[in-house]
């Protein structure tokens, strides 16, 4: 699914909502059975463990290898070195970067960090991936390649929200497409692009 | 959580040390540097304390037990006398001993003047006498007050004026080392907490990252208080060696030019390093946990406005 819209659109708000980085004001917001007011703030990090997220700016850290990237998810929720090491090895190889495990962030280019980002938001088996402006740092090959592997992510089940405002993509990838415009849905088409 | 986090954060922990080095080398100097006064602070009270405590030792009370009474009234006064409650020491002095002891002190100087004592066949001019001293000055009064209840107590040849100004000495060096130790302990707080935020914004990315994917408060939390910690019980072992150094030098040099009874250094050192591990550890600790829960709550908790 994309989420579309110009600057100040409310896509960021949107995804905030989504992370519990912001509570509505009124009605209400159900992720993954999580009911957004009533959760409480301990609670929170079990919510997130159940979405990934992919950044625009990539934000894998520059002092850990590609392999401890991922892995720091894993870590984060207390996995065992087995259960790190093979699940670590099996989101590098869907991402393509199963031979890049012990290079360094700044040894890749940007399409590969954002790969490393992706790997590291599927590692956990998320029923949710949350990706913000996943190719706007990268350049239009990546792009689509970034795309694709989203979609081949969303085929084996997991559900892929991806805010964007490159029309073109959206319009390439035949999916559903929720437009905003000053906080609202202007435009929701489960058949294809607006 | 569970045993592998732990350990993992705890490497993480003292990992973070070393890839701050610089940061960390700064800090444990600037803890040395505040435990160092810390420590002469204690080590100068205590010595105060001692000096002032063997002055407090000699001074005892005389208390003089009625002329004319029987030898077993006598016996029964200082019984009494020592049974009392804050008698540390009562030494039973015989009128003869005490006159011995009282021309000892005149010196030979007036020795013309007391000719007349040795042919006196009655014995002495003084009557016999008890020298007691304290366990607690602070009591001087209430246990003064007792012996004069004692039957047979002629009355007490004390020095109230002196006793009342060694006890307020120690209390003033008490409550001065007390200040100093805490004023101190909050800057070597103040020291460790700033050090944690500057590492935690050296590691702004990690920690959006691990509030992103969902780790709880406590995991982002650990490795900075096991760093803090750390870099408390390092700067305690530095300081527990230096002050040692410093003080046997400065006790040596003072030796020379006067009589000084030091404590020695080997009598406080367990005590001394114990008390520096502890504030190193709990101003570790505290520190971290001050900087990173104001973190979390202020700008570590978007982790998307990064």
């Amino acid at each position: 699914m994309f989420v579309v819209g110009a600057s100040g659109a409310g896509k960021s708000t949107f995804i905030k909502l989504i992370m519990h980085e912001e509570t509505p004001n009124t009605g209400e917001v159900i992720v993954n059975g999580y009911k957004m007011s009533q959760i409480r703030r301990k609670d929170i990090p079990y919510l997130r463990r159940t979405m990934g997220i992919v950044f625009q700016d990539f934000r894998v850290i520059p002092t850990m290898n590609v392999f401890d990237n991922v892995a720091f998810t894993l870590r984060a929720v207390g996995a065992s070195t087995r259960e790190i090491r093979r699940k670590v090895s099996h989101a590098l190889s869907m991402v393509g970067l199963g031979a890049k495990a012990r290079s360094f962030p700044t040894e890749l280019s940007g399409g590969e960090q954002q790969r490393v980002g992706l790997a590291r938001a599927l590692v956990n088996n998320p029923s949710l991936i949350i990706a913000d402006e996943p190719t706007g740092n990268v350049d239009p090959n990546m792009s689509y390649e970034i795309v694709e592997l989203l979609t081949e992510i969303n085929r084996r089940g997991t559900t892929v929200v991806m805010v964007t405002h490159e029309h073109q993509l959206v319009r390439d990838f035949n999916r559903r497409v929720i437009m905003l415009e000053g906080g609202t849905v202007v435009a929701d088409n489960s058949e294809g692009a607006v | 959580m569970k045993f592998r986090s732990l350990k993992y954060l705890t490497l993480e922990g003292l990992k973070n040390i070393w890839v701050n080095r610089l940061m960390s080398i700064a800090s444990i100097g600037v803890l040395v540097a505040c435990m160092v006064l810390m420590g002469a602070a204690i080590l100068f009270s205590l010595n105060v304390d001692k000096a002032l405590g063997s002055l407090q030792d000699q001074n005892v009370v005389m208390v003089y037990i009625k002329d004319g009474i029987t030898e077993e009234e006598t016996k029964q006064a200082y019984q009494d006398v020592k049974k009392l409650a804050n008698v540390k020491e009562a030494v039973f002095i015989p009128r003869e001993e005490g006159v011995d002891s009282l021309l000892k002190d005149m010196g030979d100087q007036y020795k013309d003047l007391f000719a007349w004592v040795d042919e006196d066949q009655s014995g002495s001019f003084l009557p016999d006498g008890i020298r007691v001293s304290f366990t607690d000055l602070t009591k001087y009064d209430d246990s003064i007050k007792q012996i004069k209840a004692v039957k047979n107590i002629e009355n007490i040849n004390s020095s109230r004026e002196l006793t009342m100004q060694i006890i307020g000495m120690r209390k003033m060096i008490t409550i001065a080392g007390a200040w100093i130790i805490g004023l101190l302990m909050i800057t070597a707080l103040v020291i460790i907490a700033n050090t944690i935020k500057i590492t935690m914004h050296n590691r702004k990315l990690e920690i959006s990252i691990m509030k992103a994917v969902g780790a709880t408060d406590n995991f982002i939390r650990f490795p900075f208080i096991v760093e803090g910690m750390v870099l408390g019980l390092i700067s305690a072992l530095v300081t527990s060696g230096l002050l040692y150094l410093a003080y046997e030098m400065t006790v040596k040099q003072i030796t020379k030019v006067m009589t000084l009874e030091a404590i020695p250094y080997s009598s406080v050192f367990w005590g001394i390093l114990g008390l520096f591990c502890l504030i190193g550890v709990a101003t570790g600790c505290i520190g971290s946990v001050i900087s990173i829960g104001k973190y979390l709550r202020k700008e570590g908790s978007e982790f998307r406005a990064f």
